[in-house]
């Protein structure tokens, strides 16, 4: 019996083939995918905890289902051949339909024009100088000289008398191209390109953020500041754990596993560079400067930087500092001639990012205090004014991203995003198609509405009780599921499968309420670390691709945010990308970026006495509690005790 | 549209857990006293309260264990019994931890004073690199309730502490807590510093945490892996009822 056998993943659209792969028996599905080449997404990091990696085997041997298949998928789900990729092995020739097609067509990213960075106020001064020379090119043979030292002698104010190897390779051709016509580009005084021929008015630049989910660009006249094209789209590393903590542990001690994620996110980011070029028309060899901003372990992994104790206490970043680095060490080979700028970091789980987005919200310049949340997988919560700036990281788990709820998705086609109450429970999804599945602020609005229409509690419990003083249409959506658990159904799907129905579980509202609570317990704690009150809170700033989808009232009601009123909270987009075009489009942005790092106080959550007690307090809703069924008979006899609100 | 009806009919669902109430609470308690309210304080979280019935039924000379049998444990083992039957989750089972400490914080050195003696001694702390310690807050807490010396390390405890301590308490049982993808490495590590001191045969060792598994603990070579606190607990008391004379 060979040790090999062959493993067949069916296509899923028009757009892409079939794949076989040889692997050796017993390897995971998942594995194989990755040899032939398929992606699959494996949100809770292969450790079997969520659905996201499932597949269906359609031919070949059945491989035996694992406990966490059973828990996960069900009975149903099972026996109709379906497997979490991560976890089955396969034991002879299988062919394998990769799962996904919860089509995540049209994930609501940022789009880059949702943020520009606002020219007028900014100087612009990029530290790319180009200019203009006519050198001459050696004539006598007993003339000591060379081409470089012809070509630094005709450029006016040299600072700087090294030339890379990369450019002396090219001098001889052209130098002689257009008679000794060249354009000398500079950053801050080094020669980092030298052309042929009048080339001054063509300088770019592209800004990156680079999240744990997705990755946007956008590419700079740095001339003008103004902006001529932009790419996005989900994090390539994705497909190896949705959250932080997943990508840490996936390519911990390992090197090999850190140099597949590091030359996924090259790849990526060399693909942006050449889409945005090539649809503004612009020649790659004319972007000279690149800012990249991204957490600090994307900042990490994307360098090549090994990770491993950004995962272990005290979680320390390996390098904190403003870094340049030519493209070509990277490499970046889409932009040979650019000079790559990598934000500085304040701590290990307060990235780049987060001082992008400082950069471009003017917390460290404001009079009033000003409190900037970030909401994703990794949260960050900054508060103060010139005076004095803290801030903290607040670990949100990738729920309010849709991953390990039961029917929770990214924003993406199909996803319930909108949740009212007239009559009955009306759910709106984005693209107006039946819906598919929950993401982030649909699950925000559910929950809220199951509040407001006392359906759950402020613990997060499922109305038991007087269940017939409920409408009808509203009562029968309260459903035991197959599994003995309790749940909401928000969508009822067709019979026959055509469309799917659409629940919220009782697990989907603990992880809601653990998600939100990390964030809203950071918010308090900075609170209470600057002694600051609601009322002294002139701007809450909610940034990121989430926080444009959120209801800012939903958001209030399930205690995500503080009950400010609606003047006091803004949503500023894209603030880390902002952030990015500010530092490309000029050096004093970027030097402002490391000041910054070096005054602000983090605040480690986890090491602060009074963060369990906050934390517990957070995790509950507005509104208020029932009387659990064991003590409502209880109630009756019960003598008045005076209640303390916890 | 979907078979409604009968999963309608159904929403009252699986069985929930109910308060044990205490056989012959009235005898041990002075006449005209009530614990319900105690039981309810518990259950809620609301320890506030709960600190100022404990403090007046001392001040009443009741019983310390009295106080915790009759008085603490029914709300907090109810909300225990829940939370393993799935239908409370993390936060109220924290909340409700919160007050049975307030409870406990004033019980515990009476219990001290009057010669207590506990079912077995164990040492628990988070893993290296780890500084989460809410889950393991809950398993000090039930591990108390069950009779257990318990000391808590914290979190980010070095494995060499975690000998140190099991040596010098004579400790029965030692858990080793990771609440992170990146950190259940530790556990593995730790119980290997046990074998290279020679003290792995003097004690069980147990893991738990969110990322961990009973193949997790098959593999790092634990003795036992409970998937909540209430299953840690359980294992425990299992493993101390074997002599200890019979590990070594």
């Amino acid at each position: 019996m060979s040790n090999k056998i062959a493993v067949t993943f069916a296509r899923l659209s028009q757009r892409n083939e079939a794949k076989s792969v040889q692997v050796a028996r017993n390897i995971t599905i998942l594995d194989a995918a990755r040899q032939a080449g398929v992606d699959i997404e494996a949100t809770c990091g292969l450790r079997g905890r969520c659905r996201s990696c499932r597949v269906k085997i359609i031919k070949g041997d059945m491989p035996p289902p694992t406990v966490q298949d059973a828990v996960q998928l069900g009975h149903d789900e099972v026996l109709e051949g379906f497997r979490l990729s991560c976890q089955t092995r396969m034991l002879g020739d299988t062919t394998v339909m990769p799962m996904p097609p919860k089509a995540e067509e049209g994930h609501k990213i940022l789009a880059a024009h949702d943020s520009k960075a606002d020219t007028s106020v900014l100087h612009l001064d990029s530290g790319i100088k180009k200019i203009l020379v006519q050198s001459d090119t050696p004539v006598e043979e007993h003339h000591q000289t060379s081409d470089v030292e012809e070509i630094l002698s005709s450029i006016p104010d040299l600072k700087s008398t090294e030339v890379a190897l990369r450019c002396i390779r090219k001098i001889p051709l052209e130098l002689r191209k257009q008679n000794g016509v060249l354009t000398i580009t500079g950053f801050n005084g080094d020669i980092i390109d030298i052309e042929a021929g009048d080339t001054t008015d063509h300088s770019y630049g592209v800004a990156f953020d680079i999240g744990t989910t997705s990755v946007v660009a956008t590419l700079l006249d740095l001339q003008t500041g103004e902006q001529l094209a932009s790419a996005g789209g989900v994090n390539a590393q994705a497909v190896y754990g949705g959250d932080l903590m997943s990508r840490i542990a996936y390519a911990q001690f390992d090197t090999k596993k850190l140099t597949t994620l590091r030359a996924k996110i090259i790849n990526q980011v060399n693909e942006y560079i050449r889409q945005c070029c090539s649809a503004a028309n612009v020649n790659p060899d004319h972007v000279y400067k690149i800012v990249i901003v991204g957490n600090t372990c994307m900042h990490h992994i994307f360098l090549g930087i090994d990770v491993s104790y950004l995962g272990l206490a005290p979680y320390a970043p390996v390098v904190r500092e403003n870094l340049v680095i030519p493209a070509e060490e990277l490499p970046l080979k889409a932009a040979p001639n650019a000079q790559v700028c990598m934000l500085p970091i304040i701590a290990g789980f307060v990235g780049a990012d987060t001082v992008a987005c400082i950069l471009s919200t003017r917390i460290h310049e404001s009079d009033d205090i000003r409190v900037l949340v970030d909401i994703g997988t990794n949260g960050e919560v900054v508060m103060g004014s010139r005076e004095w700036l803290t801030a903290c990281s607040a670990p949100a788990g990738p729920a309010l991203e849709g991953a390990q709820i039961r029917d929770g998705m990214r924003g993406a086609v199909g996803a319930v995003e909108k949740v009212e109450v007239k009559d009955d429970f009306v759910c709106s999804t984005i693209g107006d198609v039946p819906a598919i599945g929950i993401c982030g602020s649909g699950l925000i609005d559910a929950a809220a509405r199951l509040i407001d229409q006392q359906l759950m509690d402020a613990n997060g419990n499922f109305r038991k009780h007087d269940l017939d003083e409920l409408p009808t249409d509203i009562r029968k959506r309260l459903i035991v599921s197959e599994h003995g658990h309790r749940e909401f159904v928000l969508v009822w799907g067709e019979e026959g499968g055509k469309t799917n129905a659409v629940g919220i579980t009782q697990g989907d509202i603990r992880q809601l309420q653990l998600a939100k609570s990390a964030i809203y317990s950071g918010i308090r704690l900075l609170q209470s670390v600057m002694n600051i009150s609601d009322d002294e809170i002139e701007q809450l700033m909610l940034c990121g691709g989430f926080g444009n989808y959120i209801n800012m009232e939903s958001a209030k009601t399930i205690r995500l945010l503080p009950g400010l009123s609606n003047e006091h909270i803004s949503y500023v987009g894209n603030a880390a990308l902002l952030g990015a075009q500010m530092a490309l489009l000029s050096e004093a942005e970027r030097q402002n970026a490391y000041e910054i790092t070096q005054d602000i106080q983090h605040v480690a959550l986890a090491a602060r006495p009074d963060f369990q007690d906050i934390f517990v307090d957070s995790m509950t809703f507005m509104g208020s509690r029932f009387p659990t069924s064991a003590r409502s008979s209880r109630r009756k006899k019960k003598n008045q005790r005076q209640k303390h609100v916890v | 549209m979907m078979q409604l009806d009968t999963q309608f009919f159904d929403y009252e669902g699986p069985e929930e857990p109910e308060l044990m109430i205490p056989e012959g609470w009235e005898d041990r308690a002075p006449a005209g006293w009530e614990w319900e309210t105690l039981w309810e304080a518990v259950e809620t979280g609301d320890h506030i309260y709960t600190d100022e019935r404990v403090r007046e039924a001392i001040s009443l000379n009741i019983d310390p264990r009295v106080i915790l049998d009759d008085g603490l444990f029914p709300g907090f083992n109810l909300q225990a019994d829940r939370f393993s039957a799935q239908v409370i989750f993390i936060p109220e089972m924290l909340i409700s931890a919160r007050a049975m400490k307030a409870g406990l914080a004033l019980i515990r050195p009476l219990l001290a004073a009057q010669a207590e003696k506990p079912v077995g001694t164990f040492v628990i702390g988070t893993v290296l690199g780890d500084m989460h310690d809410i889950g393991q807050s809950i398993v000090t807490i039930m591990l108390e309730n069950a009779g257990f010396n318990v000391i808590n390390l914290g979190t980010d405890v070095h494995p060499d502490r975690f000998i140190e301590t099991a040596q010098k308490e004579s400790a029965d049982l030692v858990g080793f807590s990771a609440l992170l993808s990146t950190t259940v490495y530790y556990q593995k590590v730790t119980i290997e510093e046990f074998l290279n001191a020679g003290h792995r045969d003097k004690v069980k060792i147990l893991v738990g945490g969110a990322p961990t598994t009973q193949d997790w603990a098959d593999e790092c070579g634990a003795d036992g892996w409970g998937k909540d606190a209430v299953d840690a607990v359980k294992l425990a008391l299992k493993l101390v009822e074997t002599p200890r004379a019979a590990w070594n």
